[in-house]
């Protein structure tokens, strides 16, 4: 189960605080939520890689959470920056199957759908989503993905390159 | 790669109290951005005789006003960037900007009313690279802060995090720089004073993401 909203954030103001028990239960409650927050936007494999990289910034980045404000938001921009951060690093992988659960799905399915990752995905142009998901989150070759899309290749490359400079720039819209 | 429940508990280790990002500290933060610029010009060259005498002339007042206000926004915006969160909207530095263009725009149309060599003369283009010169220089100060708040906290873009320092500083340097600069006419004021702000903005955009990136 994930913890609630009001929950995480209690954690996450005792864990600033230095309580490592607090810590310990916010940790084990974010990688879930991340490893949701994930599926289907990432390949099979590079998903524990990835949750157990944004629980690295978490830890970096704690002093830059404000209890004030909500917590799931402050992790999702986190998340969203990690998440781009992959798709530029990435050129292919290697597996192309997907878990069929919700994406994001959670306690709060508004806030969830708000700061979901394939929110994101709707301020691209259809072309530039495509190329996005099939090279760099399916795994497929330029080559490959130009036969599936339509596109040639090139178009591949600049609809890709397009579309991860645009959602660098839209990772704390909602 | 450990697995998750190692790496939890390595994080557990390491957990020590954190000093949190608060607003009021960004805050302070621009104040003293600006408080040293200021304190720079006037301890090493000196207020400008009429603003000694008592004496505030409307272009100097609506191009320095210009300059503060969108420099307060950009730094605001950039401690706002410090601390992420989805749903939040920094655009709002954009009509600051937008608001200050009107002195470059006014420049450039007195300039064409008036010719070229009469509206480069009249713009002291001498006096004006000392502007462009210290109040870059100036500039500098306010941006290693704002680098320094970017560092502790987690900006999402440090592109734009880049840009946006960069103006703030660019601001911050030819405001405390107008304070010294004596010259009201607003070819003076549109063409060099803006120049500093474009100079540090491009600079900011140019240098700072690789120093802000996590």
């Amino acid at each position: 189960m994930i913890a609630d909203e009001a929950t995480l954030a209690r954690l996450m103001a005792m864990a600033q605080n230095g309580d490592r028990q607090a810590y310990a239960a916010l940790l084990a409650a974010c990688s879930q939520w991340l490893m949701r927050f994930y599926r289907r936007r990432v390949a099979p494999h590079s998903c524990d890689d990835l949750v157990q990289e944004t629980l690295m910034s978490l830890h970096q980045k704690l002093a830059s959470y404000d209890p004030e404000r909500p917590f799931l938001p402050w992790l999702a921009a986190i998340a969203r920056y990690r998440w781009v951060d992959h798709l530029r690093k990435l050129y292919r992988a290697d597996e192309t199957g997907f878990d069929s659960e919700p994406i994001a799905a959670s306690e709060e399915p508004a806030i969830a759908a708000r700061i979901s990752l394939a929110q994101l995905f709707q301020y691209l142009s259809p072309a530039q989503a495509r190329a996005i998901e099939l090279v760099k989150i399916e795994g497929l070759s330029v080559a490959q993905a130009a036969v599936a899309c339509g596109q040639s290749e090139s178009l591949v490359k600049v609809n890709i390159h397009r579309g991860l400079k645009k959602l660098a720039a839209l990772i704390e819209k909602d | 790669m450990a697995t998750t429940d190692d790496l939890i508990a390595n994080l557990v280790d390491e957990l020590r109290p954190v000093r949190r990002m608060r607003q009021a500290q960004g805050l302070w933060l621009i104040a003293a951005a600006i408080g040293l610029g200021v304190a720079v010009v006037l301890l090493s060259l000196g207020l400008r005789p009429d603003l000694a005498a008592g004496r505030l002339d409307p272009i100097f007042l609506m191009g320095s006003g210009s300059f503060l206000i969108l420099g307060l926004a950009a730094a605001v915006t950039v401690v706002i960037m410090g601390r992420p969160q989805v749903g939040t909207d920094h655009r709002g530095w954009l009509w600051a900007a937008a608001m200050a263009t009107v002195l470059p725009l006014a420049a450039l149309i007195t300039g064409i009313a008036a010719g070229p060599a009469t509206a480069l003369a009249r713009s002291a283009p001498d006096h004006g690279l000392t502007c462009l010169l210290v109040g870059s220089a100036l500039g500098l100060m306010p941006a290693l802060l704002l680098v320094a708040w970017l560092r502790r906290g987690a900006p999402t873009s440090p592109e734009r995090a880049g840009l946006i320092t960069g103006v703030a500083a660019g601001c911050f340097g030819i405001f405390a720089v107008s304070l010294y600069c004596p010259y009201n006419d607003i070819m003076h004021i549109g063409l060099w004073h803006s120049l500093v702000v474009v100079t540090c903005a491009a600079a900011g955009r140019a240098v700072i993401p690789r120093l802000i990136r996590w």
